[in-house]
């Protein structure tokens, strides 16, 4: 059973209620119509009810909600929430911003109305981050969002690695890559059901180079470690003494990792994107991703050329995040 | 409406959805570098415009505008 499968059947065991604010897509509609049949998720989606069936064809939509985003009680209660929130923003401002779909939603999970928000098919991913940040905000000691990467390894055993941040946040600075350290650990441990072991990478072992991008790494796993006392981290690493335990024996004897990582946080996007993209291509790796992660509740990010079931995979994550 | 009449509305709600004094708010400047809004508030300074001058914006080309000038020119031409 592939990953995505098996966070099927998990997300099953405790379906969770997960907006699709872009009822006006086809993909979505038929993703809803398989969730619920499937007991996957609640989906809810938005849009007009007439809309949504035309779109849906044979497909079932028992067990889909189809919210309508111009209901005036929501609207108007959804408005006072976020105003209430945001002291620059006033009532009639606030209906504005809630009635488009992504804050609409985001506002449903903000609100308790559904446990977690993917969206994107139709929208940038800034605008979903947006939507998120706006509605729903950061979760405890988060300031950023960010995403990873699940990366399976093909062979007789798999090997299954979480990558961080390669989507995301461009150049983090020392405390936020320690937040995308344990944020990411947070995740791998609900998705992946591992104990992290979390390396933070540079192209230094243990100051064997001395340049200022060698001291934010190292300046991060200092804060890392603060916000997250029983996470078992270290850096700065180059990657070989982070996944080899031959060259970890050599390079850095003393690091609780062991050689044996299995979550790698990159200093900045560049570094993060291109090792993704390597691994996925040249180790014929599968990526799952990118995830989006840093928010209060869950909200993940689609890609616009989905498929059905994409959107049903990532709905399972949002699910498994939601549980965690 | 003149384009000084938009522009002093403009400035208005800018000054209300970012917290900075109208007399700092000048034309050339950017709201994300100048005026210190997060990226994310694009959405609400948006909403404030269309609050303020009773009007919808198209979405994507509105917050494609960047900075305070171009915004004032981007409203007017919703009241034309």
């Amino acid at each position: 059973m592939s990953l995505i499968e098996q966070f099927i059947e998990r997300a099953k065991k405790d379906p969770k209620r997960i907006v699709l604010p872009e009822g006006q897509d086809a993909q979505i509609v038929r993703a809803a119509s398989r969730l619920a049949q499937e007991g996957i998720a609640s989906p809810l989606v938005l849009g007009q009810q007439d809309a949504v069936a035309a779109l849906a064809g044979d497909a079932s939509l028992e067990g889909v909600q189809v919210v309508d985003p111009a209901d005036q009680q929501v609207l108007e209660r959804y408005a006072a929430a976020y105003s209430s929130r945001r002291d620059s923003v006033t009532g009639n401002m606030a209906r504005r911003v809630v009635k488009r779909p992504l804050l609409f939603g985001a506002m449903m999970v903000a609100e308790g109305d559904a446990d977690g928000m993917v969206a994107g098919i139709s929208r940038p991913t800034a605008q979903v981050i947006s939507a998120a940040s706006l509605a729903i905000g950061y979760a405890d000691g988060i300031s950023a969002a960010s995403s990873f990467f699940i990366m399976v390894l093909p062979g007789d055993a798999e090997k299954v690695l979480v990558f961080a941040d390669a989507a995301v946040a461009v150049d983090p600075t020392s405390a936020e890559l320690a937040e995308i350290a344990v944020v990411t650990a947070r995740n791998a441990r609900a998705l992946l059901q591992f104990e992290p072991r979390v390396a933070l990478l540079s192209f230094s072992t243990r100051g064997s180079a001395s340049h200022p991008r060698v001291d934010k790494v190292r300046e991060a796993v200092g804060i890392a470690r603060q916000l997250d006392p029983q996470l078992c981290v270290d850096g700065e690493l180059q990657v070989d003494a982070a996944i080899v335990p031959r060259v970890a024996a050599k390079k850095a004897a003393d690091s609780p990792l062991e050689g044996n990582a299995n979550v790698l946080i990159f200093a900045d996007l560049d570094v993060g994107n291109v090792a993704y993209k390597l691994t996925q291509y040249l180790a014929n790796a599968q990526a799952i991703g990118p995830i989006m992660q840093g928010f209060r509740l869950p909200v993940n990010d689609l890609s616009r050329g989905a498929s059905a079931d994409d959107i049903v995979g990532v709905a399972a994550i949002a699910a498994l995040q939601a549980g965690a | 409406m003149d384009r000084d009449e938009i522009k002093q509305r403009v400035i208005k709600v800018i000054s209300q959805v970012l917290k900075v004094d109208e007399s700092q708010i000048k034309e050339e400047h950017t709201f994300v570098a100048d005026l210190g809004a997060e990226s994310v508030q694009s959405i609400e300074l948006m909403a404030g415009f269309e609050e303020e001058f009773d009007i919808e914006m198209d979405e994507d080309e509105a917050l494609s505008v960047q900075s305070v000038g171009p915004a004032i020119d981007f409203i007017a031409k919703y009241l034309d």
